[in-house]
């Protein structure tokens, strides 16, 4: 049997408009008339506020400012809770949440309008360390508990486990929040059409979600909005939160006129959401031979200020801490908190990226304390057709692990 | 307001500039070269590089008044009229070195501006000679096979 | 202020005349590599700009009598490529190529790298290893300050509002002369140095080092000569002892110096210099042969 693609050299669709430069991502889109949007964003982790917009508003050019009383319909957005305000109403829980949407005739004017929006800060305490914000005593969301998720995990016994272990190791890791830094900054425009329809031009990595969200916040039936997805310049999951979509369609409905808006790299930095930092407790036991009795770990994520993906996230971290391998006893909590540091969702590996940097640590240490080969202790216990997972699933289909393992200590060798 | 003329891609323009307007504004938002593009600002990335005067600058460090007098190749220049790709292009599009496309064309640019020196560059002087520009969807490693394969090209008379 | 004129200067006449009329209103913009972006975060706020990238007579590597000069202007890639500089001194160019990217390097100057008066400037401590002397003009004249002396601060140097820097020069390589650079940064490009560091030495009979002169980046508020390591060295015979014993002296003096700053700092920096310092010199000593 042959094929037209599998097994073929094949040019990619958009190829040819990429390396031509003729590919338009939204900032590239320049339509007559249109105004600029830039956004006021809170320089405080933890606040109630207030703001003046009267001396932005005389500034020649302006054309209004958009806070949270101008949101037509619901002023909440998020793809799991409808946690974040679309602009915040009273309170801020991060640096960076948004407050006002300035739109002006050029962007050198929008941003000295957003400048001269005066905002006055009552501070509220605020907490950054999740294991602190477990105990509830400063709450980032009213009327509820920081603690959003608990992921459980039970498997067989662990104290018969750990009992019966040759060795067992014990230590606490901790992971970095990253950022994606794709290389183009959001970026949209916002129009409306002869219909009513509003359209809305923005890099995403959810169109269909977006029309959905911007819909109940601007309070029409979501047939009215229109997304459209251009060249989106890299994503890896930090475009799947809304930053300027709302914003922008509430300003091309409220002026009638086409509203860009283009972020800055900081202002990316600021506006989307992170890989969550996790602290990673783990002990891990094995028999003389090397054999993986037990496991028992706790995890703690860090979500910041909003949930976004966090109880995803954290459940996959919460299997695959286990490793690729064949462990008959494991224990497994992790909690997604909030905490007032930056939101953190989605991000490549989604909750899988961190939890490796614990078990495959402990493996070397497994091995060094058995004093055989970091290569022999995954050979030993690695999955393979037919294992059964932590969390009960049968793998039936290729688990190739074995194959990869030898292949790279092959190769080390030779190196 | 003030008046300058350069050309771009072969053709004189001459223009009225803002005094704060860097050469990365002048040629998007006046002259319409979105194949010019806007990353960091702060000449990290790259994404916004051409060649001016025959070197690889990033135009988002250049005031437009500085401009003034100077030749400048975008990735607009590069297809010929009857569509025909630059041989660079072809070998970005063939060995898949195109992935998100925000780095592309002024990771084009500086293939051209490396070969256009140095027709017969060693992996590390590719290497170098892209150290500017940051692709994050990591298809670095495709992008200098893409580089050897544009020389291979050229050497041979172009494609 | 606001920017309100913009000149594209071609003369250095052009140039003194702007700064003698507009004094603190005006600033020079050569590469703009880091002034592009002071200027739009609003640090810096001239009313005037005035380019001189494009003034030939500022843009040169030549030899004048005994020194070689190399003029304000004159890009990190020419400095590179120049074959004026000769190969004992080679580290001077070693210097130029590890400066940001190949963009950077086609754009940014000698003398913004001087006059922007940054602790990691990479150009800068080869420079002072090789004992360079600053050379600034004004429509009043030309005067003479050894390049050692132009700081005040990070980010400050001795230049009156109607100066501009012209040039920087050095005495050319003699016989047993050499030069070594080190940079330490996170990445090959783009990497702000977090050690940079430049060592002159000349070789005497029975390979006793005769003269040294060290040249050190992001060791303190700007660069700076190591003259604490370069007395302990200097008259001594070269060998393995030597080298050790005076990384050991850097490491010390860097203890001291950097006690009060942050943990990487304070006790990266007074280890990984001794590394640094011994590659430098090293290299330095590999071409005075």
């Amino acid at each position: 049997m042959s094929f037209n693609v599998i097994g073929k050299s094949v040019i990619r669709v958009d190829g040819l408009a990429k390396v031509t430069g003729k590919a338009v991502y939204p900032q590239d889109i320049y339509m007559d008339g249109m105004l600029y949007g830039k956004t006021l964003r809170s320089t405080v982790p933890h606040a109630y506020f207030t703001l003046d917009t009267s001396k932005a508003e005389k500034i020649e050019g302006v054309v209004r400012i958009f806070t949270a009383k101008d949101v037509p319909g619901h002023n909440a957005h998020g793809v799991l809770f409808k946690d974040h305000e679309v602009f915040c109403a009273q309170k801020v829980r991060r640096i960076g949440d948004p407050l006002a949407f300035v739109v002006a005739t050029s962007e050198k004017i929008a941003q000295k309008a957003v400048e001269a929006i005066e905002v006055k800060y009552e501070e509220l305490p605020a907490v950054f360390d999740p294991v602190e914000a477990m105990k509830d005593e400063i709450k980032v969301h009213d009327g509820t508990s920081n603690i959003i998720y608990h992921y459980k995990l039970r498997k067989g016994n662990i104290e018969e486990g750990f009992a019966k272990s040759h060795v067992v190791v014990e230590n606490v890791y901790k992971t970095s929040m990253v950022d994606h830094a794709f290389l183009q900054p959001e970026a949209g425009i916002a129009y409306v059409e002869e219909d009513g329809t509003i359209v809305v031009c923005a890099a995403t990595q959810y169109p269909h979600f977006d029309q959905l969200e911007i819909a109940e916040a601007m309070g029409v039936p979501a047939e009215k909005v229109k997304v459209i997805n251009p060249a989106v310049g890299g994503a890896f999951g930090g475009r799947e939160d809304i930053t300027l979509q709302i914003h922008l369609a509430i300003a091309a409905v409220a002026t009638g006129g086409p509203v860009k808006a283009v972020y800055s790299r900081e202002e990316s930095f600021v506006a989307h959401s992170k890989r969550h930092p996790e602290i990673i407790k783990i002990k891990t036991g094995a028999d003389k031979e090397g054999k993986l009795l037990a496991l028992e770990a706790e995890i703690i994520a860090d979500t910041g200020a909003y949930a976004s993906w966090a109880i995803n996230v954290t459940r996959k971290s919460g299997i695959h801490v286990t490793g690729p391998y064949v462990i008959p006893n494991v224990k497994v909590d992790a909690y997604a908190v909030y905490t007032n540091n930056p939101f953190c969702g989605a991000m490549r590996g989604f909750g899988a990226t961190q939890v490796p940097i614990a078990t495959e640590q402990q493996m070397d240490m497994l091995a060094e304390k058995l004093g055989i080969s970091p290569v022999e202790i995954r050979l030993k216990n690695a999955f393979t057709k037919g294992s059964e997972t932590a969390n009960g699933q049968i793998l039936t289909e290729s688990v190739p692990l074995i194959t990869c393992i030898k292949k790279v200590a092959d190769a080390l060798e030779m190196a | 307001m003030k008046k300058i003329s350069l050309t771009v891609n072969g053709k004189l323009y001459q223009v009225e500039v803002e005094e704060d307007m860097r050469l990365l504004d002048l040629l998007r938002d006046k002259l319409g070269f979105t194949g010019v593009k806007e990353g960091c600002s702060e000449g990290e990335c790259g994404a916004c590089s051409v060649i001016m005067d025959g070197k690889l600058v990033t135009s988002c460090l250049i005031m437009a008044f500085q401009a003034e007098g100077k030749e400048i190749i975008t990735i607009e220049g590069l297809q010929k009229e009857d569509g025909t790709l630059h041989p660079i292009q072809q070998a970005f599009l063939e060995e898949g070195a195109v992935q998100c496309g925000f780095c592309t064309p002024a990771m084009v640019l500086a293939a051209k501006a490396l070969l256009d020196k140095n027709p017969h560059p060693t992996d590390e002087e590719i290497k170098e000679g892209i150290s500017g520009n940051l692709c994050r969807c990591t298809g670095y490693a495709k992008i200098v096979s893409s580089v050897k394969k544009a020389a291979e090209y050229l050497n041979k008379g172009g494609k | 202020m606001e920017l309100k004129e913009v000149i594209k200067a071609r003369t250095l006449e052009e140039v003194l005349d702007v700064l003698d009329e507009k004094g603190e209103k005006a600033k020079v913009i050569a590469g703009g590599t880091d002034l592009v972006i002071q200027l739009r975060e609003g640090k810096v706020n001239p009313e005037v700009l005035v380019d001189i990238s494009d003034v030939a007579e500022l843009c040169f590597i030549k030899e004048t009598g005994d020194f070689i000069e190399i003029g304000a202007a004159t890009r990190f890639v020419n400095i590179k490529e120049s074959p004026v500089i000769g190969k004992p001194f080679k580290g001077l160019q070693e210097a130029a190529g590890h400066v940001g990217s190949p963009q950077i390097r086609n754009l940014g100057t000698v003398g913004g790298n001087i006059c922007n008066a940054s602790p990691a400037a990479d150009t800068v401590p080869a420079l002072l290893a090789l004992d360079a002397v600053a050379v600034i003009k004004s429509k009043q004249g030309t005067r003479e300050m050894p390049l050692e002396d132009i700081y005040i601060d990070r980010g400050k140097v001795k230049l009156e509002p109607q100066e501009i820097l012209y040039a920087v020069k050095f005495l050319k390589p003699q016989p047993g002369q050499g030069l070594g650079f080190v940079k330490l940064g996170l990445r090959k490009a783009l990497a702000i140095s977090t050690i940079s560091l430049a060592v002159f030495v000349e070789r005497g009979e029975n390979e006793v080092i005769k003269n040294i002169r060290i040249g050190s980046g992001a060791l303190s508020r700007f660069p700076v000569r190591e003259r604490e390591v370069e007395d302990f060295v200097k008259g001594k015979k070269m060998d393995n002892t030597v080298i050790e014993e005076a990384a050991e002296v850097f490491g010390q003096v860097l203890e001291k110096r950097l006690a009060t700053r942050p943990p990487v700092e304070k006790d990266f920096k007074p280890y990984a210099i001794k590394g640094v310092f011994k590659e430098a010199l090293n290299k330095a000593w590999q071409r005075t042969k």
